[in-house]
């Protein structure tokens, strides 16, 4: 099995230090950082997404991979630099007004990045505005709206309403969570949901490559 | 004709967990910020203050028409007691700045609880206290604990304590085995100042696969509800979100009533738990209740009720939100024949 395919499955079944490890090893091998990225980090989280959106694996697992994943990012990343490779779309995620919970936010947020975005993380308990000024600055492909709470579900739809006003107005819009459904989706006027974060990175991927 | 004088909330709620028909369907919603809002208060004060949430719950149950009354509020009551600090906000969930065992999982640090000392904890006994001097027997009254995994999860922090049940099972128990022991001490006290009921909350346990919950959760869930049931009150589970894959696991912890989110098909839940159970819920509570109109809500009530059969209570799939106009809550209590 070659340094790549140990590195995948190092990072599919969550062990870290095999994941720093194989990657140094990689390096050490003048495999550049581009490759290692491509051709094992990516195929292990969207394999990792995968499973998670046929239910062979669940939060706790998602979460190990991810962990492995960015202990091995965080070794690649000064090469990526130095290559000047950078992502192709860039996105602006972020938890709704009154809700504090981010593991389904960072998940898609991880996959996102492994999806060739770069992604702008507005963490949680973020305001309508916030999210406004942040895609007036950053000028996404696509703008996440994660939400667990039914109650802050209501604020979801107050972001779309602030979104879809002034200079904002034809930003890709996606959402999901535990509570949200695509019916929500069409309700509120979002452009894409999805149930899991496997998908996420799927649809994301559609919405902005349909994107004039 | 001979007609009977209605039940009272409190027997209408006993007649169906004893499997007898009643005159309709209990109603049993869980509002927290709309009750404050409904009462002129907020959030906020709610959750810090006992006679706040008593006079919301009770108001809301006499203008609605609830047959039991709630001491829900937050998540906090419990990690508070631990030891964490807690902000209040006015308009929101109040806050917990750091998870005790965040930063330093050491559970020799972790102090036990005591109920009556702890200020959080014993504003929610004074909160059952309260309502059986205001509304003696007429309600059920329903206490409150966190479930094992539930408050693992708010004491390590939720990704670190999912990413435990994986790295480091034994610490996840021995964590899970301290939630446990402060959850019953938490129910026995509120069961001593009259609350029929203890609910349970485990949201977090939605997230893990039927394997780790089984292993890892479900004994610690089933303690907690033997001892409850010990104690003499009944048992209500509520686990937010899709419990579908749980459902085999749920249907042996002997809990009297399973309140299951919007996400679940009720005629799945019934044939899993078999009809001694009593189902609750289980309406969008956003795209249905607070969206409405109220007679979709009406309708998708009845299709609830008629999908869980038998022992059934009403509900919405999780709280009800702030902004739901009164008459889609109306609507979502008005009373209902009970299911065949």
């Amino acid at each position: 099995m070659s340094t790549l395919d140990l590195l995948g499955q190092a990072i599919a079944f969550g062990k870290s230090k095999d994941a720093k490890a194989f990657t140094q090893r990689a390096l050490d091998e003048a495999v550049p950082a581009g490759e290692i990225v491509d051709r094992a980090l990516v195929p292990a989280m969207a394999a990792v997404g995968e499973r998670f959106k046929r239910n062979e694996i669940f939060v706790p697992e998602m979460l190990i991979a991810a962990r492995a994943m960015k202990e091995a990012m965080a070794l690649l990343e000064p090469h990526l630099v130095a290559a000047g490779i950078t992502p192709k779309f860039t996105a602006v995620i972020g938890t709704v007004q009154g809700d504090l919970h981010d593991i389904g936010k960072n998940l898609v947020a991880i996959l996102w990045r492994g999806a060739n975005f770069r992604v702008v993380d507005l963490g949680t308990n973020v305001p309508p505005a916030r999210f406004v000024a942040a895609a007036a600055e950053h000028r996404p492909h696509l703008v996440g709206l994660s939400a667990l709470l039914t109650t802050t579900m209501p604020a979801m739809i107050e972001t779309v309403r602030a979104l879809r006003t002034g200079a904002t107005a034809s930003v890709k819009i996606m959402i999901g969570g535990a509570p949200i459904t695509q019916q929500f989706c069409d309700e509120i006027g979002a452009d894409g949901y999805a149930p899991d974060a496997g998908t996420a990175a799927e649809r994301a991927r559609a919405l902005v490559e349909a994107a004039p | 004709m001979k007609t009977s004088a209605p039940l009272t909330p409190r027997e209408r709620y006993e007649a169906v967990l004893r499997g007898d028909r009643p005159d309709f369907v209990p109603r049993i919603p869980i509002v927290m910020q709309f009750a404050a809002e409904h009462i002129g208060s907020n959030y906020g004060a709610f959750a810090a203050d006992h006679r706040v949430l008593v006079e919301a719950n009770i108001r809301c149950a006499e203008d609605f028409g609830f047959d039991q009354l709630s001491t829900i509020s937050d998540p906090y009551r419990e990690t508070a007691g631990f030891g964490a600090a807690i902000e209040f906000q006015r308009d929101g969930v109040p806050l917990c700045l750091q998870p005790p065992l965040e930063l330093a999982p050491d559970l020799a640090n972790l102090p036990r609880p005591d109920p009556a000392a702890a200020p959080r904890m014993r504003d929610r006994i004074d909160a059952v206290r309260a309502y059986r001097q205001r509304t003696g027997e007429h309600y059920s009254v329903l206490g409150w604990i966190e479930g094992p995994a539930a408050e693992a999860a708010d004491l390590r922090g939720v990704s670190n304590f999912l990413m435990d049940l994986l790295d480091d099972p034994d610490y996840a128990r021995a964590l899970m085995a301290r939630c446990v022991a402060t959850g019953i001490d938490f129910a026995r006290a509120q069961i001593a100042a009259g609350a029929d009921t203890i609910g349970i909350g485990d949201a977090v346990a939605s997230q893990v696969s039927p394997q780790v919950y089984a292993e890892l959760i479900l004994p610690f869930e089933r303690e907690l509800v033997a001892a409850v049931h010990a104690f003499g009150a009944h048992v209500r589970l509520h686990i937010c979100g899709n419990i579908t894959h749980l459902l085999p696991g749920l249907a042996t912890l002997g809990v009297d009533i399973l309140d299951v989110d919007h996400l679940v098909d009720l005629a799945a839940v019934r044939r899993a738990v078999g009809p001694g159970v009593t189902v609750a819920g289980n309406v969008d509570p956003v795209s249905c209740v607070m969206r409405g109109p109220a007679g979709r809500v009406q309708t998708a009530i009845a299709a609830c009720a008629r999908a869980a059969g038998g022992r059934y209570m009403i509900n919405a799939g999780c709280e009800i939100p702030a902004a739901t106009p009164a008459d889609h809550l109306r609507a979502l209590c008005t009373p209902l024949a009970p299911p065949a």
